[in-house]
């Protein structure tokens, strides 16, 4: 996908890279609200990782002092030491693992709600730019893939290099240089361990997206087995899965023989050390006629077991940090753009109640606001006064929904101004202005919930009386009453259990309950059966009376009914009156209706 | 444990396989387990000066390890395979078992239940075949081999040392029952909040619209609560097992520290054989857990595997029978005999003593209200749904004795919300039959009046539309639709409320398109095409040769336009509605870029 770098980008871009610093301090203000636990996580950290680190030396302690020793005192004391260091680990580890949970959750969920109300500031121009599943990835994906840095990685890091640190400390307090022989294999195991993490981080990488593709086509045909069925398409469709599985099955393959290399290998090695601490401990030992150094010896291995396990766990925390730290970039982007349309900070609120005169004097708009890009609107000059239903007609593309957008100000106009109650909306405050203004969108958007609760969403405190009372009015309730819980009834996902004439009187009752003194309105275009659209008439009728309504009109009877007809083509009014004025004057509009009434009869 | 049984049948293919792995799994053991066995000897050796015996016995390690190595690179290769294979074999068997099953099952299914069966519980279960099973094996047969070798050489130590092992085993298992649904509950939570942000985004102008940021707000906070609650319920989990579980085994090395010690002084246990225990149980930390884990995955495994079973065992009710039939010649001869058909689980019957028939090149409108038994009756032509009662005959034969795939290639369904596959345009048109040449599939397009939009989209014919593709509006789709139907050229088309996103202008285009093409079949020698059509339009429904008027699954009236306005009443109250053409558009539609508020 190919995209023109405009300034913008340009900056974004490298504020972004620049901002290791920028990131890393993203993450303290995000962690800094509790300091306090992130300090005890560490503090549990560090004493059960020192703790972990006990073993080895009590082991060689108990051996060389206490059993070849023969001193039971001693053995007794070093028992006694063991098991309280394995308390301590487990009190370290019990509080580290909790800690590191409730820190990382809480500030997650900091995270969630500070992009979604960032969100929810942008205005609706900033939704038409992006994709939907982009922002739900920020918010969903992004934020999972920072959790893992923060609550996995981050302890990982710390417990795993202290860990390594320690065992090399111990190693080489007990033998420095039997410990400088082990040591020679380190780099050489770091190093295998980064190339299989990141050789292995790309066969994953495919596997997951094989993965993904196999659960698409999946999804993809049980949404479509209707149309399968009818077309009788079934085996085009398994012949497609089948190779779908096939890359599948050949990806995890390569993890397969990736694993079935690294990991015994890592195996080996380490009895490799295993082998030099008795050969050539051994023989240290032997020389030196020193039994003693059978404890060393003794400790030696059992630090050997506990010293690999960190180096693989490096090597992971790598891999995590680099998915986390790109997540972290994503989500600041977006975080750092600043709404475009925003209350001015003299704002004023609208009078309430409104009037509902609403005036247009010389709006012009374009979407795209470089040079030579043609108007949406050019000189609109429009007064509507209070109560008054005015019917937008004209071909797709004339600039109605533009006008209408305007006057719900998901918009500002390039050049005029809109006035509602004589006051410029750009210094109303946007929220007195659409709640007084109710908004009937073409396709009724319903929200997963019951009926009485999408109505109520018209109005933040909305009464169920209320509510009954918009259903009522807008003549829903026998409707309603008709579904298997009456109002309460679920509407399911975008009130996919309702038909659309159901969602659309929802709409209608939703608009009504906020009473507002302005309408706006796209009517639906599709087709339902005759008696629901009948009731829809009527829903609409009441809806309109009196308030200010600006309609963009499809039915004939809507617009025969308007108040004033306002006829646009290319973004201008050229036509204004009522049905039977514009008939007379036999102008644009009665062109079109004379059309229509041609295919009407026919 | 019946269905355990089922599980282990998918690995019947990988037998072979399966042994293999299992016989290199235990040789490997076998090294692992004689690494302390040897390192204690060599302790032994240093203690006593034995230096010759040291080169020997590194040697040995050496080679266990080198062996192991070898051992179980294979034996991880081998595994893998058979874990894919089954997986393959999985999932290929429930996609096909999917597919073949009748529509009237998908109709009570959610598909984000199926998809989980499909995915979820699949992956539960080839993970236990495929690893869970070998790690069962493995860890077991550690712990006996090292258990042997430990009471081997001094029983009441061995037996102190190894008490904590079942306790182990025990806190594990109960470890992995308690915390997987918790995680699970996690996720089901992070998908609420999904779907809310979702909503929030797809409805982002009705929240603006009804200055309901505010809520939204608050709504996403106490989603996002909801996981914060549970993932501490899962932390919490991980906070008191895991270290108890690391706790135990360290009691263990304890005792072998305390009494193993105390028998080196008195001379009953070498260092060697006391070095050798401490490195015995090290060796088991691992072995212990992962038994634990397995088990715990088995138990999942079996009820996940009940879940994918009650969808294998599902036997398909629409079948070809056994000696289909091809269709007979004809051009679509329609009977419907005394049929009568009730949905499963439905009191009331959708259809009721249908009688009728429809000659062969005549155009069938039917109407009536939602529900009325319309769009059922139109899919039992295709046989997506099978009649409780009476028959349905084509040309003269009863659907149920044709060949399914032979009968659904002669008709084709135009619906009011057509599924679009996420494919080029071109492939969508040319579904039902891949290799239409590019003439036919653009001929086709032009007759649904779909040319012109195709043009101007930003690929032409190759644009990608369709879940992942372009989103295309309701008229566009049903033209696309319609060009696919054409494509399939068809004895029967049923075209159920196919325009009713189109325009005027375009819908009278399209109807006399539809006129040539059923003309042209005319005049190769056939009656042409049967049709029928679904509407709410009083100009669609006016052009049928019969019009047939549903209601409540009954035949209420039949006959042309003219008879049944004086017959029947709610047909003239369609009529006098002056219903349909309510849709005021102009003579140069475009399909609108932002569409609407």
């Amino acid at each position: 996908m190919s995209r023109r770098l405009t300034a913008d980008e340009l900056r974004r871009r490298l504020k972004g890279t620049s901002g290791r610093g920028r990131k890393l301090r993203g993450l303290v203000v995000l962690l800094a609200p509790y300091k306090w636990r992130v300090a005890a996580m560490f503090a549990a950290l560090i004493v059960g990782t020192a703790a972990a680190l006990a073993p080895a030396p009590l082991a060689k302690k108990a051996i060389d002092d206490g059993i070849l020793a023969g001193d039971v005192g001693v053995l007794n004391l070093v028992v006694l030491a063991f098991l309280a260091s394995a308390l301590l680990v487990w009190l370290g580890t019990f509080l580290q693992t909790y800690l590191t949970g409730w820190v990382g959750q809480r500030s997650l969920q900091d995270l969630r709600v500070e992009i979604f109300g960032h969100l929810q500031r942008q205005p609706v121009a900033f939704y038409e730019r992006r994709s939907a599943g982009v922002l739900i990835s920020r918010m969903t994906n992004d934020v999972q893939a920072l959790s893992s840095l923060v609550t996995d990685s981050v302890t990982m890091l710390f417990t795993a290099g202290l860990t390594l640190i320690g065992s090399i400390v111990i190693l080489l307090a007990l033998d420095a240089t039997l410990a400088g022989l082990v040591f020679l294999i380190f780099p050489l195991l770091f190093a295998g361990s980064l190339l299989f993490r990141i050789v292995s981080a790309d066969a994953y990488r495919t596997t997951r997206e094989t993965i993904g593709q196999i659960t698409a086509y999946l999804q993809e045909s049980l949404s479509g087995i209707r149309v399968m069925r009818s077309f009788a398409q079934e085996p085009r469709h398994n012949a497609r899965f089948a190779a779908l599985n096939q890359l599948n099955r050949d990806a995890n393959l390569a993890t397969v023989r990736l694993n079935a290399s690294y990991f015994p290998t890592i195996e080996f090695v380490s009895a490799l050390g295993t082998v030099l601490v008795i050969v050539y401990g051994g023989y240290q030992a032997i020389d030196a006629g020193d039994a003693v150094q059978i404890g060393t010896l003794t400790a030696f291995i059992v630090a050997l077991n506990g010293f690999f396990d960190p180096i693989g766990q490096l090597s992971q925390v790598y891999t995590t940090y680099l998915s986390g730290m790109a997540a972290l970039d994503k989500i600041f982007e977006l975080l750092d753009e600043a709404p475009t349309l925003e209350d001015r900070p003299d704002a004023r609120d609208l009078p309430d109640p409104l009037r509902g005169e609403l005036r247009f004097e010389g709006v012009s708009f374009a979407y795209d606001t470089s040079a030579g890009a043609p108007n949406a609107l050019s000189d609109i000059d429009l007064v509507v006064p209070p109560g008054q239903t005015v019917a937008l007609v004209g071909a797709t593309g004339a600039g109605k929904s533009t006008l209408a957008k305007l006057v719900a100000r998901f918009y500002d106009p390039t050049s005029g101004r809109i006035l509602v109650d004589g006051l410029d909306l750009r210094e109303a405050r946007i929220g007195s202005l659409r709640r007084q203004l109710g908004i009937v969108p073409q396709e009724a958007f319903l929200f997963s919930g019951t009926v009485a609760e999408n109505i109520a969403f018209g109005r933040e405190d909305a009464t169920r009386e209320q509510v009954e009372r918009a259903a009522a009015t807008v003549g829903a309730t026998q409707l309603i009453s008709r579904l298997e819980h009456g109002i309460d009834t679920e509407v399911g996902e975008r009130g996919a259990q309702l038909s659309a004439g159901e969602r659309q009187l929802v709409a209608f009752a939703r608009a009504l309950v906020a009473d507002p003194r302005m309408l706006i309105l796209d009517e639906a275009t599709a087709h339902v059966d005759l008696h629901t659209e009948a009731k829809i008439e009527v829903g609409l009728r009441r809806l309109l009376q009196g308030r200010t309504a600006l309609v963009i009109a499809h039915r004939l009877s809507t617009i025969r009914q308007a108040g004033r007809i306002v006829v646009l083509d290319g973004g201008r009014i050229v036509e204004q009156g009522t049905h039977a004025e514009l008939l007379e004057s036999q102008g644009a509009y009665w062109r079109l209706y004379r059309d229509w009434a041609e295919q009407a009869a026919a | 444990m019946v269905t355990f049984k089922r599980l282990l049948g998918f690995l019947a293919p990988y037998r072979a396989g399966v042994w293999w792995s299992l016989g290199l799994a235990a040789a490997a053991m076998v090294m692992t387990v004689s690494i302390p066995f040897l390192v204690g000897k060599g302790i032994d050796a240093i203690n006593e000066g034995r230096r010759e015996d040291l080169l020997l016995l590194g040697g040995l390690i050496a080679g266990a390890g080198l062996g192991r190595l070898g051992l179980t690179f294979v034996r991880r290769l081998i595994a893998g395979r058979v874990s894919l294979g089954v997986e393959y074999d999985l999932r290929k068997r429930i996609y096909g078992h999917l597919l073949s099953l009748e529509l009237a099952f998908f109709d009570r299914q959610q598909t984000g239940q199926l998809m989980s069966r499909a995915t979820l519980d699949l992956q539960a279960v080839r993970f236990f075949l495929g690893y869970g099973l070998v790690f069962i094996m493995q860890s077991a047969l550690t712990l006996v081999l090292a258990a042997i070798a430990m009471l081997f050489v001094d029983p009441v130590l061995a037996a102190l040392s190894l008490l904590p092992v079942p306790f182990v085993i025990v806190v594990a298992t109960r470890y992995g029952k308690r915390s997987r649904p918790a995680i699970q509950e996690v996720q089901q939570r992070l998908a609420e909040l999904t779907a809310d942000v979702e909503e929030s985004i797809g409805g982002v102008r009705v929240i603006k619209a009804f200055a309901a940021e505010g809520r939204q707000n608050r709504r996403i906070r106490h989603s996002s609560e909801r996981i914060f609650t549970q993932a501490m319920v899962s932390t919490r989990l991980q906070a008191y097992y895991n270290p108890f579980i690391a706790f135990l085994p360290q009691l263990g090395l304890a005792a072998i520290l305390f009494f193993g010690g105390r028998r080196v002084i008195d001379g009953t246990l070498t260092i060697g054989d006391f070095t050798a225990f401490y490195a015995y149980l090290l060796m088991l930390l691992g072995p212990m857990r992962t038994l634990g884990v397995s088990l715990g995955q088995a138990q999942r495994a079996t009820a996940s595997g009940a879940r994918l079973f009650e969808i294998l065992d599902r036997q398909p009710a629409i079948l070809a029978p056994d000696e289909a039939r091809t269709l007979p010649e004809g051009d679509g001869h329609v009977q419907f005999e005394g049929v009568w058909l009730r949905y499963e689980g439905s009191p009331e019957p959708a259809l009721k003593e249908i009688d009728l028939v429809v000659p062969a090149g005549t155009t069938v409108a039917l109407v009536g209200a939602t529900g009325s038994g319309k769009t059922t009756l139109v899919q039992l032509l295709a046989r997506l749904y099978d009649v409780t009662d009476g028959a349905v005959k084509i040309d003269g034969a009863d659907v149920r004795t044709l060949d399914p795939d032979g009968l659904r290639a002669e008709i084709a369904v135009v619906t009011d919300d057509p599924f679009l596959f996420s494919a080029t345009v071109a492939e969508n048109i040319a579904y039902a039959r891949p290799d239409a040449s590019r003439e036919a599939i653009e001929q086709a397009a032009e007759r649904a009046q779909a040319a012109g939009f195709i043009a101007r989209l930003p690929d032409g014919y190759e644009t990608r539309v369709g879940e992942r593709g372009l989103t295309l509006s309701g008229g566009q789709r049903q033209r696309i639709a319609l060009a696919r139907a054409l494509v399939a050229d068809p004895r029967i088309l049923v075209l159920d409320d196919a325009t009713s996103a189109v325009d005027a202008t375009t819908e009278a285009a399209i109807k006399e398109a539809l006129g040539d093409v059923g003309a042209r079949r005319r005049r190769k020698g056939g009656t042409g095409r049967t049709t029928f059509v679904i509407a709410h339009r009083l100009s669609t429904i006016a052009l049928a040769d019969e019009i047939v008027v549903l209601e409540a699954g009954r035949i209420a009236a039949r006959g042309t336009h003219e008879e049944l306005l004086e017959v029947n009443a709610h047909y003239r109250a369609i009529v006098e509605k002056g219903l349909p053409d309510s849709v005021f558009l102009t003579r140069k539609p475009r399909e609108p870029q932002t569409a609407g508020l």
